[in-house]
Parts: C-alpha cells; structure tokens; sequence
C-alpha cells in the first residue's frame, strides 16, 4: 500500500498538468510505515528523453542522485517513482514494465484534455515481466 | 574505506543499514566485497553472469562509472558510491 500526503499529491498533478500533452515525471520521497509506504513530499524531475515526450519519460540519473541525496537529508528515502500518461489510462505499459525497477513503487497518473483523470500504482517485479497494482491512497 | 550508500529498498539485505564501509581498490572490488558481505544483495545488482544489472546505474562521488572506467575506476577510502536504479518508459 502507498499512501501519499495531499501537499505532495497536489505537485504531482500540477507537473502533470504543466507537462501536458507531454509526460513528465518525478521522485515520491517518504518513509516506510506500517508494511507500507507513506509518501510526504514529491519532487518534479525533468524528462530527459530526448525525442517525442508525448510518449516518453527518462529520468537523469544525475538528478536521481540529488534526490536521493535531498531525501536523507530530510531522513526520508525515494519510496517510488510517478509519471504521466496524457490522453490515455494510467496502466503499466510494456515499455514501463521492461525499464522499471523492482525497488520502487510507480504511480501512473492519467491526464486527459489536460485535466488530471485517474492514477493507479504499480510494484514491477525483479524480472521485469509483471507489475502487480498496490493500494493507492491519496487525498485530492 | 570507501562508503557505499544503500537505497532503502535494499538496506533490509545489508542488515539494516543506510551505509556501509568496504574495501577495495576499485569500484568493481568494493561491490564484490559488499556483496560477499551481504549476499542478499547480490541479485539485486548482478545478472546471473556477474554483469551488473541493467537498471543498476553506479555512481563514485558525482560521477556515473559508466563514464570512468566503469567497475575498473579506482576508488580511494575518502569516496562515497551511490547506487542509482535506471528508470524510463511510457504509454
């Protein structure tokens, strides 16, 4: 289960929105809790795909490393990663699954006319060949 | 020695701990002894042929090893490694 604070939850949507029609994506930065994750803060992360960002996210690993850095400054860790899928549901593609990673939670949010629509949040496994939907809990 | 940080999501197979101190003269050494330290953490980072994974992006200090020597870079006690996981995708 991932649950995520409202003030982080309102960054995700606004980068979504902002990105639109254009994926973007992020860092969820929190605590483990209860057998489960907590997310309280998120931070919008550049796409570094260089081409069509319409259907297409790339983290900077560089950045990832200031991330991570930022979070256990603040005594929280990177619980999961979240982007955006314009003007299409927020599944778990066939390119998600194959560049995931089995460490994280991914949060898909869908953005539909610009408008954010639904999310849900995927746990890719360590062979990258399934990602099992987990409990999403947000406040809007 | 030099410090390797731990993701969360990995400490729970480096008993608990959000760093840890190994030796070596190269990256690629401090990564085998990390992992003969702690076994669990070895298919996390490795493939089966002993390659790292190709989600497994390893930083000495600022800079991705990629672009050094990658795990041949020579490490001093004073370096931190990071392990940073590689992540894209999309509808």
């Amino acid at each position: 289960m991932i649950r995520i604070d409202k003030a982080a939850w309102d960054v995700m949507v606004a980068h979504a929105r902002a990105a639109y029609p254009r994926e973007c994506c992020g860092a969820m930065l929190g605590v483990e809790a209860d057998g489960g994750r907590h997310v309280m803060e998120a931070r919008p992360m550049r796409n570094a795909f260089e081409g069509a960002q319409e259907d297409t996210y790339q983290l900077d690993p560089a950045e990832q490393l200031q991330v991570e850095k930022e979070a256990r400054a603040k005594g929280m860790s990177v619980m999961g990663i979240f982007h955006s899928h314009p003007d299409c549901d927020a599944y778990f593609s066939k390119r998600d699954l194959e560049n995931s990673c089995p460490w994280y939670s991914f949060v898909v949010l869908s953005v539909k006319n610009g408008e954010f629509d639904h999310a849900n949040s995927f746990l890719p496994n360590f062979d990258q060949t399934e990602a099992p939907k987990e409990t999403l809990e947000y406040q809007q | 020695m030099a410090k390797i940080l731990i993701p969360t999501p990995l400490r729970q197979f480096a008993g608990g701990n959000d760093a840890v101190e190994v030796s070596g003269a190269t990256v690629g050494e401090i990564l085998d002894q990390l992992t003969t330290t702690h076994p669990d953490l070895r298919k996390n980072l490795f493939n089966d042929e002993g390659k790292l994974r190709s989600f497994v992006n390893v930083y000495l200090n600022d800079e991705d090893i990629r672009y050094l020597s990658k795990t041949a870079t020579a490490a001093k006690d004073s370096d931190t490694i990071s392990i940073v996981p590689s992540i894209a995708g999309g509808r």
